[in-house]
């Protein structure tokens, strides 16, 4: 498969389709994967394609130094094909100027998968340009893909509450969540705001609070799920667990997942008359 | 509970409301010397649609025991569609707040038009008596400290 | 350190009685940013007002706070006076110590405590204030009418007669609307087309109206003040430059057999018609698929007989573009169709009274022209099966008004009057005939409109029954009529030889596809929202856009014209300025920072927020924003809590303003 991904991406460069191909790396075998951008044909032979191949790469197409590049291809797992659709949808990219490349996935992580590859439901990606490889893996069948929610709630709100205290008493406020999310685009981000300071910037219990739940709320209707952020936190919060339950949220009351279909409105910024309301008096 | 235990604890309630209905419900619970307890700060929004979560959760960060969230009743918004936009964001927001074990009992949401200065007395006496027997917001002011 | 003066109000009484004011006026002065806190038994009075402005000028004030009643109350008054003292008058807060402390707490010292509190949190805010200019909105003095029905023809003369263009836009062949094909009118018996044509005339022949008939409203851009109106001109296939309205080519016209909508399917017409004999524009149209040329290329008889050579099977629809600085929409009603597939699901139809299938079941405008000296019977009332003059009539009031099961659940408000009025027609001309009316309640408020109704009982001898019909059914040639009659406590069966349905008056057809485009809100029902009932009666929440006559609800000729003159007023008071002014407190995008994802785009119930580009001196794309177009923006904000990274704020309810609130709790 790897030779068919180069050899794809060699015709695309040669060809001057595009002219930079967002791909995986790695400088040395035991080495992590990380991005890579090939510019010249030759340099094709720098991708790999394994199990260590996480990092959701659309993060880097709203880069404004990836952008100057020019016309980008870029590899896509079927997850984060889905952080491509949000892109489009909130007009960060223009579908047009991308080149995907879908890559057919049986999920990362060696020797055990990572948590949201066992219930992933895109093995093949979709809405891409060019699919390598295939691939037989399904979803599970009646799988809940909330599982970890519902099974977290069954904890008493104490319980929950004194659990992210837990976790939010060891952020660091590194913002390496924000920096791998690919739906984190903004050029100045509320946190970095002072006038007035929304979110205390200190890393207190109490600006931790309030960032990791502006964090999580503002990928409401959004987030893919592509479990960067939980991967890259240094002090290994589950954040995945918050975003997840706002995609729960949604799906639930507005039947809305994000990152599924690019024709459908997001569930943020429109309305229905008839939504439910029976929290209000 | 005691007449001393009730004053005891006075919550501090923070109020977000629009400035087209439930502000004016509440000038008209004024009109008409509706009685309810001293304890909730108004902050006149236009709009609920213009009420951000974050506001929320300063509110708490300020030592605020309860947050009340009012506006027009569906159909009846002054901008024809704020309170809709909003009611999507507070769905969301309040099952967030639920997964990480923020007491809801500490926010309301309510529908309180310009004729209703009687249901926002009666709104405002029920959550504050609510608030007194919640006693302190205690887990907030704790992440706070 | 900000030099805010802090303003108390006794209110008499009102505030002073529960608020210690002199406690709070010493506690407020200690609040960081107040130069000083005064008190005063009535603020709103000339004195106070006075002593406001002295103050704002002896004391260099950057800011005051009001303490006294609702901003909805006084904001005006205390802006006004900063203003007058050379302060801006958006610097001036109000804390509510009334409305909201003094009338709904008893115990002195809880409310004196929470009068400081709510006085802090306005000072908090007011430092944050910034001073902000009306905005100022260039004005197209043109006034677009849509829909040329009476109301829109009245809208229309109204604001030309004032001096200002109007572009007339009717969807129709001819303008004229309903009221060109009523017969008599209540409570006058006056002829509506005697009435209504010298108008029409006028309308056609005014300086300063242009007129587009069969054309329709595609879309409308931009805002108060300055609207872009394309306007479709469906095609005619006559020349009007060249027509001179001969009327030889419908006369010479082969094809005869399509249902005239004038006369509601009561006659026929030609391919190539005059709408009516009096329409304005007095020119044909050819219906397209009724012309044998146009749809089969063979024919052409009109284009050979016509001498100015104004026919033009070619013809195409036309998009054309309209300034406009205002908007009247007078689109009119429809009547409910009975026992016929419904547009609205809703409506389940009154199949039982057999209209449509007994042909001598109609409604009540096929019975104006019936009755009309134009109409198909050349004014003579016969029926429509056999041309017989019916001798016993049924007239059936509430059909499909003030049903929510089968219909509407609002009255028609005008049945009641015009069943009276067919009463009164028929019995004119068929003297020894009988007319039976079956209604719920007769409505007839509006001067001389009882007597008008006893005129038709006790004169005119028209027996009417308080009571709903049940079925009707066709036995050898009658319609057999059941009801009860609730006074008597009957049942009643009447042999009819015709039967005339007073149907519910519904919104016209794509009325809230129209509102749609003018960003007007309208009902259930699809009739149009005004601004306030009672104090905005024609102005609606979409600014520069008004409504009159039967699109906002049912209403009678008198009503439709006095709200059409109403409509026009208000056009006229927004043209007596050269330019617009508007509320500041609107949003405002920081676009050096906002990351163009346009969730405000997609929120914005005005549409006032739109994708732009910046571009650098050499025309290079910098980077895409969204932008708030100020003419569009209402101020509701809700722009500013979809944004994540709060690059939209609102002015007058900005983030630092409303944090610095909360900061003082």
């Amino acid at each position: 498969m790897i030779e068919e991904i180069r050899q794809t991406c060699r015709t695309l460069l040669e060809a001057g389709t595009v002219n930079v191909v967002i791909a995986y790396g790695q400088s040395n075998p035991d080495g992590p994967v990380h991005p890579i951008f090939v510019t010249k044909p030759d340099d094709v032979e720098k991708i790999v394609w394994n199990k260590q191949c996480f990092a959701n790469l659309t993060t880097y197409l709203t880069r404004k130094e990836v952008k100057s590049l020019g016309k980008a291809a870029i590899l896509v797992k079927g997850c984060d094909a889905r952080s491509l659709v949000v892109l489009v949808q909130e007009s960060q990219v223009e579908r047009s100027d991308v080149h995907v490349i879908g890559l057919a996935c049986e999920g990362v992580g060696e020797p055990e998968l990572a948590g949201k590859c066992r219930v992933c439901e895109v093995h093949m990606p979709v809405g891409v340009d060019v699919t390598i490889g295939s691939t037989e893996a399904a979803a599970p069948e009646g799988q809940n893909r909330y599982a970890l929610v519902d099974e977290f709630m069954k904890k008493s709100p104490e319980e929950r509450m004194a659990f992210w205290k837990q976790e939010f008493e060891r952020c660091v406020r590194c913002y390496a969540c924000r920096g791998v999310c690919p739906l984190c685009y903004c050029n100045q981000c509320i946190v970095d705001k002072n006038r007035p300071v929304v979110i205390d910037t200190s890393a207190t219990l109490k600006g931790n609070f309030a960032w990791n739940i502006t964090r999580a709320f503002h990928l409401a209707g959004r987030c893919v799920s592509c479990g960067e952020c939980t991967r890259v936190c240094p002090a290994g919060i589950d954040l995945r667990m918050l975003n997840a339950s706002l995609a729960q949220s949604a799906e639930k009351h507005f039947n809305y997942r994000a990152g599924m279909d690019p024709e459908t409105p997001p569930v943020i910024g429109t309305y229905n008359a008839e939504d439910k309301e029976n929290f209000i008096r | 509970m005691s007449e001393t235990e009730k004053t005891a604890f006075e919550p501090k309630i923070v109020a977000y409301v629009c400035n087209w209905c439930t502000y004016l419900g509440a000038d008209l619970a004024g009109t008409n010397r509706l009685e309810y307890p001293s304890n909730v700060r108004i902050v006149r929004l236009p709009c609920t649609g213009r009420i951000d979560f974050n506001l929320i959760i300063k509110a708490f960060e300020m030592g605020a025991d309860m947050v009340v969230v009012s506006g027009c009743h569906p159909g009846d918004c002054h901008y024809t569609a704020g309170n809709y936009h909003a009611r999507r964001r507070w769905t969301l927001f309040r099952d967030l707040l639920e997964t990480m074990g923020i007491d809801l009992n500490r926010i309301h949401f309510a529908w309180i038009s310009a004729a209703e200065g009687k249901k926002f007395a009666e709104f405002i006496t029920e959550i504050t008596d609510k608030a007194r027997q919640l006693g302190p917001y205690q887990a907030y002011r704790e992440i706070c400290e | 350190m900000a030099r805010i003066g802090v303003f108390i109000c006794w209110c008499g009484e009102n505030i002073a009685r529960t608020v210690d004011v002199k406690r709070a006026t010493e506690e407020v002065e200690q609040i960081p940013g107040v130069r000083f806190a005064i008190d005063y038994k009535y603020m709103c009075s000339d004195p106070g007002q006075t002593m406001v402005r002295d103050k704002i000028i002896a004391e260099r004030l950057q800011g005051l706070v009001i303490a006294s009643c609702s901003p909805h109350m006084h904001m005006k008054t205390f802006r006004a006076a900063a203003k007058a003292a050379g302060l801006n008058p958006y610097l001036v807060e109000m804390a509510n110590i009334r409305e909201h402390c003094s009338w709904v707490h008893q115990n002195r010292e809880e409310a004196t405590a929470k009068a400081v509190e709510l006085i802090r949190l306005a000072v908090g805010k007011v430092i944050q204030d910034k001073p902000l200019d009306a905005i100022k909105v260039p004005l197209t003095k043109r006034a677009l009418v849509i829909g040329a029905g009476v109301a829109g023809i009245q809208a229309s003369l109204d604001i030309a007669e004032a001096g200002h263009e109007v572009v007339l836009v009717e969807r129709e062949p001819s303008i004229g609307g309903k009221m060109a094909g009523l017969s008599e009118t209540f409570p006058t018996l006056d002829c509506s087309q005697c009435i209504l044509t010298p108008r029409m005339v006028e309308t056609g022949q005014h300086p300063n109206i242009k007129l587009y008939t069969w054309s329709e409203i595609e879309s409308v851009d931009g805002s108060v003040g300055n609207f872009t109106v394309t306007i479709r001109k469906k095609a005619r296939y006559i020349d009007m430059s060249k027509c001179t309205g001969c009327g030889e080519c419908w006369n010479k016209c082969p094809m005869s057999k399509t249902l005239n909508d004038f006369d509601y399917g009561l006659s026929k017409r030609k391919a190539i018609y005059l709408a009516f004999p009096q329409a304005v524009p007095a020119r044909p149209v050819i219906d397209k698929n009724a012309c044998t040329k146009l749809k089969t290329g063979k024919c052409g008889i009109c284009a050979k007989v016509c001498a100015a050579g104004a026919i033009n099977y070619e013809d195409q629809d036309e998009i054309v573009t309209e300034q406009v600085g205002a908007i009247v929409v007078a689109t009119g009603y429809k009547l409910y169709s009975i026992g016929q597939e419904q547009d609205n699901e809703k409506y389940t139809g009154y199949g039982e009274y057999g209209y449509g299938k007994y042909p001598d079941v109609i409604d009540a405008l096929q019975f104006e022209r019936l009755s009309s000296a134009s109409g198909p019977t050349g004014g003579e009332i016969r029926r429509p099966s056999d041309g017989a003059v019916p001798k016993s009539v049924v007239f059936i009031a509430c059909v499909g008004s003030r049903d929510p099961a089968k219909g509407v659940s609002y009255c028609s408000k005008i049945c009641c009057m015009y069943t009276a009025k067919h009463t009164m027609l028929y019995k004119h001309k068929v003297h020894e005939g009988t007319a039976h009316v079956f209604y719920m309640d007769i409505r007839a408020g509006g001067k001389n409109y009882d007597e008008f109704v006893r005129r038709a009982i006790e004169k005119d001898g028209a027996k009417y029954y308080r009571g709903r019909v049940s079925k009707i059914t066709e036995e050898n040639g009658k319609l057999i009529v059941r009801a009860a009659d609730t006074l008597a406590g009957v049942p009643v069966t009447i042999e009819a030889d015709m039967v005339v349905l007073a149907s519910a008056m519904l919104p016209s057809t794509g009325a809230t596809e129209l509102a749609q485009k003018l960003k007007v809100g309208y009902d259930e029902y699809g009739f149009l929202s005004e601004s306030h009932p009672k104090l905005r009666p024609v102005e609606t929440n979409s600014a520069g856009v008004f409504i009159c006559g039967a699109c906002h609800g049912p209403k009678d000729i008198p009503e439709a014209v006095a709200q059409a003159s109403a409509a026009a007023g208000k056009v006229q008071v927004m043209f007596a300025r050269n330019e617009l002014t508007r509320d500041p407190e609107i949003a405002k995008i920081n676009e050096q920072n906002c990351a163009a994802c346009y969730a405000c785009v997609r929120t914005c119930p005005y549409n006032a927020i739109e994708k732009a580009e910046i571009r650098d001196r050499q025309g290079n794309l910098v980077k895409m924003t969204a932008r708030v177009n100020p003419g569009l923006c209402m101020g509701c904000g809700t722009c500013v809590a979809v944004c994540p990274s709060k690059s939209a704020d609102i002015d007058g309810f900005s983030e630092s303003q409303i944090y610095e609130m909360i900061k003082n709790l």
